[in-house]
């Protein structure tokens, strides 16, 4: 979706320090140039085919289908990327944009891991320095993706400012950035932050949906009726959605994350329900969840990726416009749409692509039997396993977990001091 | 000519070059950071830049960050912050405060009630690093109204054209930022190879150069901020700048051994 010089509607913009002016324009102009050059292009499809597996199937659950005994059910099964999630497509797009503006650096936020995660594979493959600012209550809930980043060379940063989550490892980014533009570039995870970001992450992301439009004609000889997406930054989201937005007829859902409830600090809800509001915070404008003095305030969801106090400006103006529904899945209705896919498709969820679920398996018996709605599955789940585990109560996790560390050999502490701070 | 820089040129006629020290409101505590900026102005500093604590400072280093996320601790107020800066303007009328927050609480607040509220306590200047010039208008058709000055930034990687824009733009007084970065010691300093692959000596006429420039263009007079910690530094800005803004360098000192330790920084930093 074009912007009006960034904008779209009161939403978006660039809201940055001084110092960042000059990187930010030569991104705006390399990514003008970038998205009109047919070589470009052909090496970014080249790379999401061979690198990332691309394209995504779209799949047809009939069990659920039938379980529900409303609409027809499809699955774009972003969580067959190389990495296991959509982030993939962006960090792909930007990767080749740092090589073609001969930076040698990047410079990453990540809450879950997952765009890290992305991140570090995309550097190592193209070599690229790769630092990574990550929360520090945000590694110890996802150390496993942490250690990747480390396996694949990159420094993981703990970010030890404010609540230590994914809005404190952005702003250190930024920081980072400002101190390093010469040679680094930021490479966002979402389609959030400062002009062009969102819409460039919007405009990598839309493979997505221009796969779907292909897909669904080719599978049942039209476009869908609906479309799901949960809504953290909002990428996953902007890339299913945007493709169709020129087609009236079809309708667009966004879930965000409910958490534990509707206090502010229990949940991730920005755009529906009016809990969040209109800000200028990390860069741009949108709906941000803080308090009437307008300092930005804590979030909570089961789903790390979700866990985001702003939105992308683009959802943030299709909801205002009403283009796209918004709505939010609670954390005990995310891990019930979990364990469904699970028990009756045979596909492992991410948490985070799991609130789409829900929002859709709450529409779906009440739609009509012919109609055909789309679920963007973000990502695979296999990262939850310790999430969920404790969710569904599992009672042998915990001894699998005592096992595995009574086996786990201990080393050296100079070896594993010196080990931290190779990577810290 | 503004009212901020008619006092400047006014002062800058006794002394060499001027001080604006920073503090950030409400830390640890409301009472003492009030209490720290009159001292201040007891002790003769021309200015102090009063940081209204966002949640998200992205143009601060670690001491910054640190205080503004323990200021906000407790609840912070915009316009009670403005009354009570008010009352310290009336007794010192030999410095003046300018107010340093980010765009999200002040557009919170209201721009236009900021303007307004501002010059009512004679707070005669205002910095927010996040609003770029281009999405200014109201912000400064509010300032223009009640007679204050936006001030605005410029650094070392402000494009040559921006930067003579920026200049010609400025009121009040244009702030220099010296180097790339945000304020303070930060942890991401060496990674910038402006710093990394020069000599010092480069360095030095690097910033000469960099002033020399907006010296040229500027319509106002020039502050200089950003890593200030040493008096060699003062030294070398002094005839080339009518500022030197003192910020992270002075929490530190004050963090380590409160009021005292900041004077004397101060009276170490600027003493002839
Ligand atoms: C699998 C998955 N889905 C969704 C998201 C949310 O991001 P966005 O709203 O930008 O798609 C994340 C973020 O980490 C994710 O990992």
């Amino acid at each position: 979706m074009k912007s009006e010089n960034g904008f779209y509607g009161q939403y978006g913009g660039s809201y940055i320090p001084e110092i960042l002016y000059s990187s930010q324009q030569q991104i705006l102009q390399a990514f003008e140039e970038a998205k009109n050059d047919p070589e470009f292009l052909a090496e970014l499809n080249k790379q999401w085919q061979q690198f990332s597996g691309r394209p995504t199937p779209l799949t047809f659950c009939e069990n659920l289908t039938n379980h529900f005994g409303g609409a027809q059910i499809y699955l774009k099964r972003e969580d067959l990327n190389h990495s296991g999630a959509h982030k993939m497509n962006n960090v792909i797009g930007q990767g080749l944009l740092v090589k073609r503006m001969g930076k040698k650096r990047v410079i990453a936020e990540t809450g879950a891991g997952q765009h890290g995660i992305a991140t570090a594979l995309v550097a190592a493959r193209l070599g690229l320095e790769c630092t990574i600012y990550m929360g520090a209550k945000d590694i110890e809930r996802q150390y496993p993706n942490v250690f990747w980043m480390k396996q694949l060379g990159a420094t993981v940063v703990p970010v030890t400012t404010g609540a230590q989550t994914l809005r404190d490892a952005l702003d250190e980014a930024l920081r980072d950035w400002s101190s390093s533009h010469e040679e680094s570039h930021y490479l966002i995870g979402t389609s959030c932050g400062c002009a062009p970001f969102p819409e460039m992450v919007a405009f990598f992301q839309s493979v997505i949906g221009n796969e779907v439009r292909e897909q669904s004609v080719a599978q049942f000889g039209q476009f869908p009726d609906r479309l799901y997406a949960c809504v953290g930054g909002g990428s996953n989201a902007c890339g299913l959605f945007l493709p169709f937005l020129e087609d009236e007829n079809v309708e667009m859902v966004g879930v965000e994350a409910g958490g534990k409830g509707l206090e502010l600090g229990e949940h991730s809800i920005r755009l529906s329900h009016n809990l969040g509001q209109p800000g200028i915070a990390q860069g741009f404008a949108t709906m941000f969840l803080q308090d009437d003095a307008g300092q930005l305030q804590e979030t909570h969801s089961i789903a790390a990726g979700l866990d985001y106090v702003g939105v992308s400006p683009i959802i943030a103006h299709l909801a205002e416009t009403g283009r796209v529904q918004m709505t939010y899945a609670m954390d005990d209705e995310v891990i019930e749409a979990c364990t469904l896919l699970l028990k009756k498709e045979g596909i492992i969820p991410a948490l985070e692509s799991s609130h789409a679920l829900a929002g859709a398996f709450k529409d779906a018996p009440n739609l009509p039997k012919e109609s055909r709605i789309v679920i963007n599955l973000s990502g695979r789940g296999d990262k939850d396993i310790f999430n969920v585990a404790k969710a569904v109560e599992d009672e042998t996790f915990p001894q699998f977990l005592n096992d595995y560390l009574a086996s786990y050999p201990t080393f050296p502490a100079d070896n594993s001091h010196a080990n931290k701070e190779q990577n810290a | 000519m503004s009212q901020l820089a008619t006092f400047i040129d006014k002062k800058r006629q006794k002394k060499p070059i001027l001080a604006m020290t920073h503090v950030v409101y409400g830390y640890p505590s409301v009472q003492e950071s009030l209490d720290w900026m009159a001292r201040l102005m007891e002790e003769g500093v021309d200015f102090i830049e009063v940081q209204f604590p966002f949640s998200d400072p992205v143009a601060d280093g670690p001491s910054i960050v640190a205080a503004c996320h323990r200021a906000l601790e407790q609840k912070l107020d915009v316009d009670t912050c403005l009354s009570q800066l008010g009352k310290l303007a009336k007794d010192f009328p030999e410095s003046r405060i300018v107010l340093m927050s980010y765009l999200n609480p002040m557009y919170r607040f209201g721009l236009e009630k900021l303007a307004k509220r501002a010059a009512e306590e004679n707070i005669l200047g205002l910095i927010l690093p996040d609003l770029p010039i281009e999405q200014s208008a109201t912000y400064r058709t509010a300032c223009e109204a009640n007679n204050i000055d936006p001030v605005w930034l410029v650094t070392p990687a402000t494009p040559k054209d921006r930067l003579t824009m920026l200049a010609g733009q400025a009121s009040g007084f244009l702030y220099c930022v010296a180097r790339s970065g945000v304020t303070g010691h930060s942890s991401h300093e060496g990674k910038s190879h402006e710093r990394k692959s020069h000599e010092e000596k480069d360095q030095t006429n690097q910033l000469d150069d960099y002033l020399a420039e907006i010296n040229s263009h500027a319509n106002a007079p020039i502050g200089v901020g950003f890593g200030l910690r040493e008096r060699s530094q003062i030294e070398q800005l002094t005839g080339k700048a009518d500022i030197a803004i003192l910020g992270s360098a002075l929490l530190d000192a004050y963090n380590e051994g409160g009021q005292e330790a900041g004077i004397e920084l101060i009276k170490m930093l600027f003493t002839k």
